[in-house]
């Protein structure tokens, strides 16, 4: 066993230091590698950027109402008695006057400019109650103050100050007919509320012709569990019948669609991509088995097995792939983690987000990586293995 | 035996790696005819969009109503052939996954401005206007749900609600409209405006976009100008711009689709390029002796690089076109779950023959070195080498 061992070793290494001899052909093959995990990671960070934005806005203690089957809050509409008859509903919690913590809201959709482009694009325009922005979590003024209720002042979030034109501090921004002055910029902690522009309801319902109409409705929780009282509340009175969700879940849905899509996208791609690296791998491989067909020949001839000749094949073949699966990532990291770019959400509005390289889409990469590599190398392995020793003696 | 038959078996001398190579030629070419195809489909309403035709939406955002009352008064405006208008009605069918491209239209004039697209019978014209709770619907989707002529079809909104409260509409299908070409997309429903406005609780007198045609292009940009003035400081200003210009907005707001297309074609072709061209580099070096052999017989520098050259665009083409013949199957079995972002999703002649160039670019690229080393080699070095 202990020869078997050192018979491995020795072979491997072997392996391993003639891959100088293949320079450029291996070099091909740790290239091609490396572009199948950044097409494949370059998707999942993209996606996975986008799915931390989104489902990292809500918060479980938060409940949001809108109208039944209406799935978006931008196509949600809810009545005035409809919003007093949640706030008198069960499970909200109250301020230390007595009141509900709750929320109601406009959302409409309003042209930005984007900044990379130079063209019009889809912002969402919120017009949020007293409590608007207690009711978000990690909300900080980070420049300027908030808006001042009642009058023509927006706060814009910083992500979306980033990527659209015209939102700086002390400008005015023209909606229309209406005219609005920024006022102050605000942090949500990466959340999606930073591609938002929020003013004061009362002002946003007159301004745009939208009295007494409201779109949703955000509340405080007394804790978590108490979701289930609002919702057979809200099931049991003829007059609201909406959909009542948390504000986790109703984000984890906005999330899901675009991030399946931006997967379903990445992974086939990728794997295509790595069928024609394997094709490479395989090649390489098989090259490097005909170029040491002498030296495997004449080391079966002094008395080496051929699972040693197995192994140190294989084992050159993981090497250039797990090589190329980390270089591929490195680069991923380099080229792509922390860009920003925006795309259209679940809400018909720009989503500015970052693309996010996390430790478990590195795992992935790099085991796509060693797919191709254990495919790669098992086939010229066995014939490394298999190889008859007198014609490998006289092989060129 | 002629030199093709030559190149031939040249090539296949070491079958398994000429296989693998094939394989990994033909892996680069299906992802470009997918991506090239899907790209095409994605912006063919920009570059197929009619020059004559403009669309109007409310300034702030085309989401934002305007009053009914614009329609009339655009029609007025000199140099305006034809103005219809359109609501976006958020549909779905039985289950909110099941989207609808669903629209109120005015449904006298908007067959007439979208006459060079889509194609409806006279008589179901007729039979649509005269009953206001019908609807006509796109063929594609009439085939997706096995709707016919005179079915009742139930539609919900996502957004509006029946003045008796419900959200669901319940329409006649007065006929189906037919695209007058295949990258026409079908997918639509269509039902009357006025219909529509009696019945929805709310947002009443107001509509979601007008489509205007010019009576010439040339007057696109001062009838867009008069339009916009006419309407400026009133309670809805509007912005109106060519479709081609509208649609391209639109879509540069998903984001920077050709970029990621070209980047993700970029690395599949610099893939190839790298293992391609030094399995030639390998294969020519191997043949050294040959190519001696072959000049001792008198075969010419200049036909040994046709040679080579040769080898190496064969190549490409065996493995470039299975690869194009590959995406257009992709492309088809794709086509209906894509038909909403990309109408017509296939591999157009025009992307072959961009394939084509690309291979014949890449074999030349690929064995272009080899050939020239194999043009330039001295018969005394190649038969002494090895």
């Amino acid at each position: 066993m202990g020869s078997l061992w050192r018979q491995v070793t020795a072979v491997t290494k072997i392996n391993l230091m003639s891959i100088a001899q293949r320079r450029w052909l291996s070099l091909s093959t740790v290239i091609a590698i490396a572009l199948v995990v950044i097409v494949l990671l370059a998707f999942l960070a993209m996606a996975n950027g986008f799915r931390a934005t989104i489902a990292g806005s809500g918060a479980d203690d938060i409940a949001i109402v809108l109208r039944a089957g209406s799935q978006a809050e931008i196509n949600s509409t809810v009545t005035r008695d409809q919003v007093r008859l949640i706030e008198d509903g069960p499970g909200i919690a109250r301020g230390p006057d007595g009141k509900p913590l709750v929320s109601s809201e406009l959302y409409l959709v309003v042209d930005g400019i984007k900044r990379s482009t130079q063209t019009k694009a889809n912002l969402p325009l919120r017009g949020i109650g007293e409590q608007g922005a207690t009711l978000r979590k990690g909300i900080a003024i980070t420049e300027g103050r908030m808006f001042s209720r009642g009058s023509n002042e927006i706060v814009v979030g910083k992500a979306l100050l980033r990527e659209f034109d015209g939102f700086n501090i002390g400008s005015t921004v023209s909606f229309g007919t209406s005219r609005w002055t920024v006022v102050g910029v605000f942090d949500a902690g990466g959340s999606v509320f930073e591609s938002e522009i929020w003013a004061d309801l009362p002002v946003v319902q007159s301004l745009f012709n939208r009295n007494n109409i409201f779109q949703t409705v955000r509340a405080r929780l007394t804790s978590p569990a108490a979701l289930a009282e609002l919702k057979s509340y809200s099931d049991s009175d003829p007059r609201l019948k909406l959909d009542v969700k948390s504000e986790n879940a109703y984000f984890a849905e906005q999330a899901s669609q675009t991030t399946d899509l931006i997967q379903k996208l990445g992974w086939p791609l990728a794997i295509a991509m790595a069928f024609g690296a394997l094709a490479g791998a395989l090649n390489t491989m098989y090259s490097s088995v005909a170029a040491r067909a002498t030296e495997i020949a004449t080391l079966r001839a002094i008395g080496f097995g051929g699972f040693p000749a197995f192994v140190g094949t294989l084992a050159e073949s993981l090497l250039l792939a797990a090589i190329g699966g980390l270089l591929g990532a490195a680069a991923t990291y380099l080229i792509f983690d922390g860009i920003t770019a925006s795309t259209l959400g679940g809400n018909f509005t720009q989503v500015v987000f970052d693309f996010k390289l996390s430790p478990a889409l590195i795992v992935d990469g790099v085991a796509l990586a060693l797919i191709v590599g254990l495919i790669g190398g098992f086939f010229p392995a066995i014939r490394a293995a298999r190889l008859p020793i007198v014609s490998g003696l006289y092989a060129t | 035996m002629n030199d093709f038959s030559l190149v031939r078996k040249n090539l296949f001398r070491r079958k398994l790696r000429a296989i693998l190579m094939i394989v990994s030629i033909l892996v680069a070419f299906m992802i470009f005819g997918v991506l090239a195809g899907f790209y095409r489909a994605f912006t063919a309403g920009e570059d197929r969009a009619a020059a004559d035709r403009m669309i109007t939406v409310n300034k702030i955002n085309f989401t934002q109503p305007m009053p009914i009352a614009y329609y009339n008064r655009v029609r007025a405006v000199e140099g305006v052939r034809q103005v219809t208008f359109a609501n976006w009605f958020g549909g779905y069918y039985q289950e909110p996954k099941n989207f609808i491209m669903a629209l109120a239209i005015e449904p006298a004039t908007y067959f007439d401005v979208y006459r060079s697209e889509l194609d409806i019978a006279p008589d179901a014209q007729q039979a649509f206007i005269r009953e206001r709770s019908s609807a006509v619907v796109g063929e594609a989707l009439a085939n997706k749900w096995g709707w016919k002529v005179g079915d009742r079809v139930p539609i919900q909104s996502n957004i509006f609600s029946q003045k008796s409260g419900g959200h669901s509409w319940d329409f006649t299908i007065a006929g189906i409209v037919k695209g007058k070409a295949a990258h026409v997309d079908t997918n639509f429903f269509l039902f009357q405006f006025n219909y529509f406005d009696e019945t929805r609780s709310f947002g009443k007198d107001t509509i979601g976009w007008l489509i205007l045609q010019t009576s010439a292009p040339e007057n696109n940009d001062r009838v867009a100008k008069t339009i916009d003035a006419m309407f400026a400081n009133s309670t809805a200003e509007t912005s109106t711009d060519t479709e081609k210009a509208f649609g391209k907005a639109f879509a540069a707001q998903f984001g920077n689709i050709a970029l990621i297309v070209s980047l993700v074609v970029g690395a599949a072709f610099v893939t190839i390029l790298m293992i391609v061209g030094n399995t030639m580099a390998l294969s020519i070096r191997e043949r050294t002796r040959e190519i001696g052999v072959l000049k001792t017989l008198g075969f010419s520098g200049p036909r040994i690089l046709g040679m080579v050259l040769g080898e190496s665009i064969l190549l490409a083409l065996l493995g470039g076109l299975p690869g194009l013949a590959v995406a257009a199957l992709i492309a088809m079995a794709l086509r209906n779950s894509l038909q909403n972002v990309a109408p017509a999703f296939s591999v157009s002649p025009d992307i072959v023959l961009q394939g084509l160039g690309m291979m014949i670019a890449l074999g030349l690229i690929t064995g272009l070195i080899p050939a020239v080393n194999a043009m330039r080699l001295k018969i005394a070095t190649a038969l002494g080498r090895g």
